[in-house]
């Protein structure tokens, strides 16, 4: 067996347990829990694009998971759109959104560009609060909104089990992950790496870094308004505090940090280390020991930062090689 | 009028206030080029510091500064020399280091949840307050004695802080690393206890900030947090590493927040500091004063 072939069955043997999953666990607690890992997967490696591979700190992310959600509930609450639709404007306006914040923001450094979107999410969310219409859209406030479970199905992306809504991240997350592999490889991911570790050598070799950047922010922030969307269906009820948070908006930025930001597995891993812990440590010491999930996340941002500051993907990357170096020794003379 | 008049007075006193919490933040910033993401948990420290003083000796609350300023610069200094050193080691060529703001984020959120775990979510405020709605009456206008007694703070906070690093030896070392954290190394200067009594500092005046607010604002895990997003914003209206401009950035907050309800709903105001907020950052990264650097 050579090496390609391990690492090709060792996918499709992932695939095929992540697409079981649902015809062995039954319960919906673990589906919960199941389905909000893909979403916060998906929702970094959507971050991903602009925090790790743009390489600057974007925290106001979470202002395009609430234009996602926001849009395509007013569309089918107000209109009958369906929400598949919605989805697709709320990713349009995102992007739109992302580019125009992202024009003048990408010219600042580090700590400013980080405050700056601190301050366009917390800016969002202060505004979705106090308006109650916005023209004819009934965005009702602080109060939020509150889908009626009523024309269950696929058109409405309305389902009464979890079993679909599981398939669905699931299949987004997959598609995400597929679209930042092909990027990474591809010219705009060469050029994004080169501007945000290098800008200014990355643009004496006439990389658009500028432009680039842009590109990045309007997939970014359309891929975070389509998961946006999802939630917004997924539980039917959105408020600015619970879409737009600031809170949301840093675990997103927690998970790439802690799993590995700037690669490809760091986003799915950090989801998967850390969205238990935090799962569980409040179905367990929820009422005893408020808050021991966020304790756990800083000290592992914390640690990580200090001792492993590419994430963790990094050392595991390592184990994984040698691992495979172990099972398939690389003939001599072939490197 | 005389309500204007009235709420630009409360507007500045509690601004200065505002622009107290935030000193530590320009002073840190000025030094170490960090954003420090837990200043307002450190704020939130120094409130649960002051408020456990107060409630275990029955002091009158100033007199927690005592206790408060020290504990808090032993804190800060620490926590630099322990957390936060590491990282500047490893990234030693970075001018702005993207990961300590990360490690602060970090330091954030164990703090707010440890005192959570520790204390609880209840909102406490001290009892057999001496300070508790004490007005002070001129004319027709009221204002509140305890915000009176914070403008004071803030007013001699900042002043010592820049008397102290115009004029001492190691205030003169902290600016010279400021300027250039390389020469100054070259000189002699132990660059990292630099940071630990600048971090330390920094610390402290959140400290004050704390003792200053206690009397009239409750003490809860997450209080910080309303302070630190304010604080980003005053220090960056008044100029990153501008002490006075960090006391003028948070009077201009405070008037926004007092004066605004006069003329739109009191939650609209938040949405205008934002806005203002974001244009500044966009047209004038350097701050509305613009002083580059003071020191």
């Amino acid at each position: 067996m050579t090496r390609q072939k391990l690492q090709i069955s060792s996918l499709v043997l992932v695939g095929i347990i992540t697409f079981g999953l649902p015809v062995v666990l039954r319960s919906p607690t673990y589906l919960h829990i199941l389905i909000l890992l893909y979403l916060y997967a998906y929702l970094t490696t959507s971050w991903n694009l602009v925090g790790g591979f743009a390489g600057v700190l974007p925290l106001g992310h979470a202002a395009f998971v609430g234009i996602g959600a926001y849009t395509s509930t007013i569309l089918y609450l107000q209109y009958g759109i369906s929400p598949w639709l919605g989805m697709i404007v709320g990713g349009v306006l995102a992007a739109i959104v992302g580019i125009i914040i992202g024009l003048p923001t990408f010219k600042m450094r580090g700590a400013y560009f980080a405050l700056a979107t601190i301050a366009f999410g917390e800016g969002i969310r202060v505004m979705v609060e106090n308006i109650d219409y916005l023209g004819p859209f009934n965005l009702n406030g602080p109060r939020g909104l509150q889908i009626p479970p009523l024309n269950v199905g696929l058109t409405n992306l309305m389902f009464t089990n979890k079993e679909p809504y599981y398939y669905i991240i699931l299949v987004m997350l997959v598609a995400v992950l597929a679209l930042t592999y092909s990027i990474s490889r591809s010219k705009l991911g060469y050029y994004l790496n080169a501007g945000g570790e290098e800008p200014e050598a990355a643009m004496s070799l006439g990389v658009n870094v500028a432009r680039c950047k842009l590109i990045a922010m309007a997939m970014s922030s359309f891929l975070t308004a389509l998961a946006g969307t999802f939630y917004a269906q997924f539980t039917l009820f959105i408020h600015p505090k619970s879409v737009i948070s600031l809170d949301l908006s840093f675990e997103i930025a927690f998970i790439a940090l802690i799993g590995g930001r700037g690669s490809i597995a760091g986003p799915v891993l950090g989801a998967l280390l850390l969205r238990p812990v935090g799962d569980f440590s409040r179905i367990y010491f929820g009422a005893t020991l408020p808050g021991l999930h966020l304790i756990i996340f800083g000290t592992v941002l914390v640690l990580v930062m200090i001792f492993q500051p590419r994430g963790l993907q990094e050392p595991l990357t390592r184990v994984y090689h040698k691992l495979l170096d172990r099972l398939i020794p690389v003939p001599a003379g072939t490197e | 009028m005389i309500y204007i008049v009235e709420d630009l007075i409360n507007g500045i006193l509690m601004g200065s206030i505002y622009g107290l919490t935030a000193l530590g933040l320009t002073i840190i910033f000025g030094v170490l080029k960090v954003i420090n993401f837990a200043h307002g948990s450190l704020l939130m420290v120094g409130m649960y510091v002051a408020y456990w003083a107060v409630s275990l000796s029955g002091l009158h609350p100033y007199l927690t500064l005592l206790l408060v300023v020290p504990v808090m610069y032993l804190f800060g200094y620490y926590l630099q020399d322990i957390v936060i050193k590491p990282i500047f080691k490893a990234e030693r060529d970075v001018r702005e280091p993207i990961t300590v703001i990360i490690v602060t984020t970090g330091v954030w959120y164990i703090l707010d949840n440890l005192t959570l775990l520790i204390f609880g979510p209840q909102y406490r405020s001290i009892q057999d307050n001496p300070l508790r709605g004490k007005m002070l009456e001129i004319g027709e206008m009221m204002i509140s004695v305890p915000k009176l007694w914070g403008f004071f703070a803030a007013i001699i906070t900042a002043g010592s802080v820049y008397w102290f690093l115009q004029k001492t030896r190691t205030g003169r070392a902290i600016r010279a690393t400021s300027l250039d954290r390389d020469a100054a190394s070259l000189m002699g200067i132990k660059q990292y206890r630099v940071y630990n009594i600048a971090f330390g500092i920094g610390t402290a005046t959140a400290g004050i900030a704390g003792v200053t607010l206690v009397p009239f604002y409750n003490v809860f895990p997450t209080v910080g947090v309303l302070f630190d997003i304010k604080g980003f914003i005053i220090v960056v209206l008044g100029g990153l590493g501008s002490i006075g401009g960090a006391i003028l950035g948070g009077i201009i907050i405070g008037v926004i927040e007092s004066v605004g309800p006069q003329f739109m709903t009191a939650t609209w105001t938040e949405a205008i500091v934002y806005g203002l907020f974001l244009l500044v950052l966009f047209a004038k990264p350097s701050g509305l004063f613009g002083v580059k650097y003071e020191w």
